[in-house]
């Protein structure tokens, strides 16, 4: 039996103010995949990103469940997919629990509050992603690394099973950045999907199951991350000398100066 | 296992709670006022109106079903819907625009709500194209004050929506000026002059029971988009990707809180500060969560707006407008929270 995509985007255009973003981007994301998205500040990762989750509109075919994704409303795109932006400063003092609440809105009726089962889900979320002492905390006085945490639980109460990620580690410090990828490690285990754009071909190297490298509003490769992640492709994608190195069967990617 | 710990009871709780306290504020200005009407009369007069038994001079219940029925239940009404009204738009208004330093006032909706009603008075004895006008001219202003507050590059800053507003609301103050110098000075102009001031005493019970159905309606509609309000402060895009219609839920909030100002407006003139104060204080105590702070908004602006018509009626010999006393108590009680309202939206 054939495999069907979650998600396949066949020959995707985008520009913006007459620059060309996106020039004929091919992508699918399958069932349990971890894929990371590899590429240098521009080339286009987080507009395909915010093009799948019909957050601007381009030109091409994008199919969620092999249905373009211009046949869902917002309220049922959320209902497959779950987005978890970088963390961000939110005004006015929400609490934590209120935070993943949100992601209980798209499912409820127009006159309806969050209801003990939401309640409930969204403590669960809480509880899964380690943080449930957190609940009552104020959302914006948290550290980065918390409130990523937050944004994870909030994507789970949404009770889906793909999670489309923009930069998930930016600006958290080592520790935060190995645990989060620890957490994204578990949930794949568990079934989820994920779609993330990274800065670091280590990370992606480190748990995804496959890489997809873009540049100048292409997709220059796609494969299994120790095949696509070569020093002449960090050469010629970031103009950065490094080395791939094997360590207890694991690549890693070093950086040298010269 | 964990259920018992939330579910929405403590949301209602707090909305029984002002409910009832409203509801008690209510019925004491019923009795005070410059003739007082105390509880044992009060009783007397309910028995001659439900079983029509007169315990007390007939001339004594004649007076007191006029006082009651023609000048203090109209403007406890009033004072109630106005407030409400004020108070759930500001609340409106500052999730809409991620924005606390918004409202009615602020956006400049009032000043085009109140040229628009200028307009209406001019040009008509009609009351609806008096309320007609009001509205839209309210709509017009906020959406001037947004259009220049979105001039620059950062299309959400906050201190040039509130810009945008000053300028909005001037614009509108400038042009009601005109309205008022063409004016007839001897019947249009005094009408208008101290209609603007706010007062709460012009209304009749009939007109009022007819503007209350659209204010009703939108201070309803807007407590029932609370958690989408919440949803706004995150931005646009995280929005959207969790699942609402974003253009469709701004465009609707604008026109009810809006529609609720302007009528405001109509009903009771310009009445200035209710709108930022009283969310600012709820938020304060409960926190930002718009499914209650909306609803909140308008049971604890309703009393607010009574207690200061109580307090202008009885305070002095003299009627003090309402609107120059909620600036009065306004103000004082807006430097006090300040302080701990910055932390509450921070």
């Amino acid at each position: 039996m054939e495999l069907k995509p979650i998600i396949e985007v066949k020959d995707l255009h985008f520009s913006y103010k007459k620059s060309q973003i996106l020039c004929g981007v091919d992508l699918h994301l399958f069932k349990g995949e971890v894929v990371s998205l590899l590429g240098p500040n521009g080339c286009g990762k987080s507009t395909l990103i915010k093009l799948i989750l019909k957050l601007l509109y381009g030109k091409g075919e994008i199919l969620l469940h092999e249905k373009s994704i211009e046949e869902y409303s917002h309220k049922e795109i959320a209902s497959h997919i779950a987005y978890i932006p970088q963390y961000h400063h939110v005004p006015f003092g929400y609490s934590v629990l209120e935070m993943v609440l949100m992601g209980r809105v798209s499912k409820l009726g127009i006159f309806a509050s969050p209801s003990s089962h939401d309640h409930f889900i969204a403590l669960e979320a809480l509880k899964k992603a380690g943080i449930l002492g957190l609940k009552d905390r104020i959302f914006g006085q948290l550290s980065g690394g918390q409130k990523q945490l937050v944004l994870f639980a909030r994507a789970i109460a949404q009770e889906v099973d793909t999670f489309i990620m923009d930069e998930p580690v930016n600006g958290l410090d080592y520790g935060n950045q190995m645990r989060l990828l620890e957490f994204i490690d578990e949930l794949s285990r568990e079934g989820y999907t994920f779609l993330k754009t990274t800065h670091y071909p280590d990370h992606a190297l480190l748990i995804s199951s496959r890489t997809v490298v873009m540049n100048g509003g292409k997709i220059i490769s796609d494969g299994k991350p120790g095949e696509v992640i070569t020093a002449p492709m960090i050469q010629d994608v970031y103009g950065v000398n490094a080395e791939i190195i094997t360590h207890d069967a694991h690549k890693r990617c070093i950086p040298i100066f010269r | 296992m964990l259920h018992f710990l939330f579910d929405r009871t403590k949301e209602n709780r707090y909305l029984a709670v002002g409910t009832v306290l409203l509801a008690a504020i209510a019925a004491l200005s019923l009795l005070l006022g410059q003739y007082p009407i105390d509880f044992h009369t009060f009783m007397a007069y309910l028995n001659y109106k439900i079983y029509g038994i007169a315990d007390i001079e007939i001339d004594t219940l004649a007076l007191i079903d006029n006082i009651i029925l023609e000048i203090r239940l109209p403007r406890i009404l009033l004072a109630i819907l106005v407030g409400a009204a004020l108070a759930t738009s500001g609340a409106v208004f500052q999730a809409m625009f991620v924005n606390p330093l918004v409202s009615p006032g602020i956006l400049g909706v009032l000043a085009g709500a109140s040229f628009g009603a200028a307009c209406g008075m001019l040009i008509s004895e009609q009351w609806f194209i008096v309320q007609a006008l009001a509205f839209s001219f309210g709509f017009v202003a906020v959406g001037f004050a947004v259009l220049i507050g979105s001039a620059g590059a950062n299309s959400r800053s906050t201190v040039m929506l509130v810009l945008g507003g000053v300028i909005s609301g001037s614009l509108f103050t400038s042009l009601l000026s005109v309205v008022k110098y063409v004016a007839d000075p001897y019947s249009v102009l005094p009408a208008i002059t101290y209609w603007l001031m706010g007062s709460l005493s012009i209304a009749q019970l009939d007109e009022i029971l007819l503007v209350s159905i659209p204010i009703l309606f939108s201070i309803l509609g807007m407590s029932f988009m609370g958690k989408y309000f919440d949803l706004l402060s995150l931005g646009d895009e995280e929005a959207k990707s969790l699942g609402i219609n974003v253009k469709l839920i701004r465009i609707v909030a604008i026109i009810l809180a809006t529609l609720a100002s302007s009528l405001s407006v109509v009903m009771a003139g310009i009445i200035g500060w209710v709108g930022l104060i009283i969310p600012h204080i709820i938020r304060m105590a409960i926190g930002p969560s718009n499914r209650l702070l909306v609803p909140l908004s308008a049971i604890f602006g309703g009393a607010f707006l009574l207690l200061a018509d109580a307090v202008s009626r009885l305070a002095l010999s003299v009627e003090i407008p309402i609107g120059i006393l909620t600036s009065l108590i306004g103000i004082p009680i807006f430097i006090m929270v300040l302080k701990n309202a910055r932390e509450a939206w921070n």
